[in-house]
């Protein structure tokens, strides 16, 4: 399904949208496979694909032990993308890949993304790519179809803001604390002015991202006009528990993905209410 | 002639988007974009003027010592066979050229109002630096140093303390400087608006190798001065080791467009040159994307980084900086190496010769010449980049020589 198509699926649901972020083959690829499963059972409505990288430098403890194991037990970009292959066996919503430049750029760019679009892949994050440095990313991805994700944070000054909406395709990544993925307890403020200054410049979709762990800050997120948000490192610290027995922990992943997912819904009809129409809170 | 004055210009300075040739650029997180355009411009603003030029050079004079003296190694030339004379970094305070970047980084941060350093360091020279510009500077100081770094380079982590640095153990990879980088990146993400990254060699996104070049500069200013005085003439060749490069740049910046002075930089050999065994970057690497540059690094057929190895510290780490890769793509540098056996070997014919011990990073450009003593030419005058002392590096050394 194309990203465009989901949001309007969700804007005429009344959702906000969710995004969960795993990195493919941490601990192995059948508990990557069953996660995403449940992941998306229970209410995301888009896959951030990682393939692990050597040194996540944009990633967190949580993550970055997540990268270290999946390399450990073996995983590789091409059994990454097979990965995504299998999983759009039965799977329609959109599969966003995350990975590091380095990946890619050994590939060949074009020839990378070719192959993850057709694995059924719509974009591509890659934190280490800055709006300097993107063009090959960009020229690439438009010849391909494949959406070039950017990454905005509160510091991104007026002017850069404004050149990285120009480029950027399928949504724009909002990035509301300063720091690396984690989980944090409180979500800055930061968020809400972010997303009100993308506003000024453009209309495409936003999502939330990094250190959100709870469905009140999904909430908060949604109604300040996200239209939807990500969920990562979260994610990773509930199986890291259970490392020799990750399966064990999916019933807890689920209740966790309810939880955004009602919080991504939460927001969306909070906003409208704020907007003066009516909707009843659900 | 046109054209090769470009390259000239090109080798020494990389072009607006920090890039020399292929080589540079800015590959990070959207979160560092606007420090590092904050930190390109304040360098600009400040390190021509005056006023920081003075206090720059009264701090490397009354307080880190220069200029270091240039040294003819009279029984050393002895056993290569031509006039070999040391720069001596090793005299600079702190035992290393590392100060010299330190200082200049460190009072660039003051100007621009930041009140914390953080960095990280292998060898412990890079972080001793820091800790003591951070002090002279009245700057706190975090230094992240890899678990495996911290045992072999214990007497530097004392020293590091004894300052009032915070030290912060990087235990994720194997533990090594790769690994240390890494973490103070991901740190400087989150306190880029109080805390500068002293990046202490010439790598990282631009524009870090732009200013470590600048203030190592001074090495290779002084080396002109030095040997025109004493010798009435240019140094045949320039030898050097290094990862990042920053000794190496710095003392080779005066002679860059001197097409007959010869430039060699020597990287760490490791055990041997076996894949996972050494820290050849230009043997074995090929060009990839690491902390935000597009440099040689030693890396899988994936595009996965491989962690480097050599019994230096220093030395290891899998990539070489993008001005040093641009000096080497373009044949104005040779490159070699050096194996670990070779380097103790070198460490006691220093010491037996000339009564200096030097730091096993500075033993991998001693050991080249001494291996290759062919390429140097009786009448030749050399100039040895002698990086540090090895003071920090006894215990291993005594180990290696008289067990335990
Ligand atoms: C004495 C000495 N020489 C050389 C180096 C290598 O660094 P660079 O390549 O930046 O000169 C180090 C690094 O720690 C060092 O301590």
């Amino acid at each position: 399904m194309e990203i465009k198509e989901k949001f309007r699926e969700l804007s005429e649901e009344k959702e906000g949208a969710y995004m969960a972020h795993i990195y493919y083959g941490d601990p192995n690829e059948e508990f990557s496979l069953s996660q995403i499963e449940i992941l998306v059972k229970h209410g995301a409505d888009f896959i951030e694909f990682g393939i692990p990288f050597s040194d996540p430098t944009a990633d967190g403890a949580i993550f970055q032990a997540a990268c270290e194991r999946a390399l450990r037990n073996g995983i590789t970009p091409p059994k990454c993308i097979q990965g995504i292959k299998k999983l759009r066996e039965n799977l329609d919503i959109p599969i966003i890949v995350t990975t590091y430049y380095n990946i890619p750029y050994i590939a060949g760019v074009k020839a990378f993304l070719s192959e993850i679009k057709e694995a059924g892949a719509q974009g591509i994050i890659v934190p280490d790519v800055s709006l300097e440095e993107a063009n090959p990313l960009l020229d690439a991805g438009r010849e391909v179809g494949i959406h070039v994700i950017f990454q905005v944070t509160p510091l991104t000054t007026e002017d850069r803001l404004r050149r990285i909406a120009a480029a950027a395709s399928g949504f724009l990544y909002v990035v509301n604390v300063e720091g690396v993925t984690g989980a944090r307890e409180t979500l800055a403020d930061s968020t809400l002015k972010l997303v009100n200054r993308v506003r000024k410049h453009s209309d495409i979709p936003i999502m939330a991202g990094f250190g959100i762990s709870k469905k009140e800050h999904a909430a908060a997120v949604v109604s300040a006009g996200a239209d939807g948000v990500i969920t990562g490192s979260a994610l990773g610290e509930i199986y890291q528990k259970n490392l020799e027995n990750p399966e064990e922990t999916l019933p807890k992943i689920a209740r966790f993905a309810r939880q955004i997912k009602q919080g991504c819904i939460k927001g969306y009809i909070r906003r409208l209410n704020a907007q003066n129409i009516s909707y009843e809170e659900v | 002639m046109v054209k090769s004055k470009r390259l000239y210009e090109q080798q020494r300075l990389p072009d607006k988007r920090g890039y020399f040739g292929k080589y540079g650029g800015q590959f990070v997180n959207e979160i560092l974009m606007p420090v590092l355009i904050e930190l390109d411009e304040n360098f600009d603003r400040y390190y021509p003027t005056s006023e920081f030029q003075e206090e720059f050079h009264r701090l490397q004079r009354d307080y880190g010592g220069r200029p270091t003296p240039l040294y003819y190694a009279k029984n050393f030339s002895k056993s290569i066979g031509s006039k070999v004379y040391l720069k001596r970094e090793d005299l600079l305070c702190g035992g290393s050229h590392k100060l010299n970047n330190a200082l200049g980084q460190a009072l660039l941060a003051k100007k621009m109002g930041k009140s914390r350093l953080i960095t990280e360091t292998s060898a412990g020279q890079h972080g001793f630096a820091t800790a003591m510009a951070g002090r002279a500077l009245g700057l706190e100081v975090e230094i992240f140093m890899g678990i495996k770094d911290i045992a072999r380079q214990a007497s530097n982590v004392k020293r590091m303390k004894l300052l009032g640095a915070k030290i912060t153990p990087v235990k994720t990879g194997a533990g090594v400087l790769k690994d240390a980088v890494s973490d103070t990146l991901r740190e400087w993400t989150s306190c880029s608006r109080t805390t500068h990254y002293l990046m202490g060699s010439t790598v990282g996104p631009h524009p870090f190798p732009k200013i470590v070049a600048a203030f190592q500069s001074v090495i290779g200013k002084e080396l002109k001065n030095q040997i025109l005085e004493k010798e009435g003439r240019l140094p045949d060749a320039i030898i050097a080791c290094g990862s990042g490069g920053s000794n190496a740049i710095g003392a080779f910046s005066s002679f860059i467009d001197d097409n007959k002075v010869r430039l060699y930089f020597i990287e760490g050999g490791g055990g041997n040159l076996d894949a996972d065994n050494s820290a050849a970057a230009f043997q074995l690497g090929k060009p990839g994307i690491l902390h935000g540059a597009l440099i040689q690094v030693l890396q899988d057929e994936y595009g996965q980084i491989k962690s480097s190895k050599t019994r230096a510290a220093g030395l290891n780490y899998p990539g070489r900086g993008p001005q040093i890769c641009y000096l080497y793509d373009t044949g104005r540098m040779k490159v070699g190496y050096a194996f670990d056996e070779e380097v103790f070997e070198a460490v006691k014919v220093m010491c037996q010769t000339e009564g200096l011990i030097p730091a096993l990073e500075t033993a991998h450009a001693i050991a080249y010449m001494l291996n290759h003593k062919e390429e140097f030419y009786g009448d030749e005058v050399i100039v040895l980049n002698y990086s540090g002392r090895g003071d920090k590096d006894l215990e291993v050394i005594t180990r290696r020589f008289y067990g335990d």
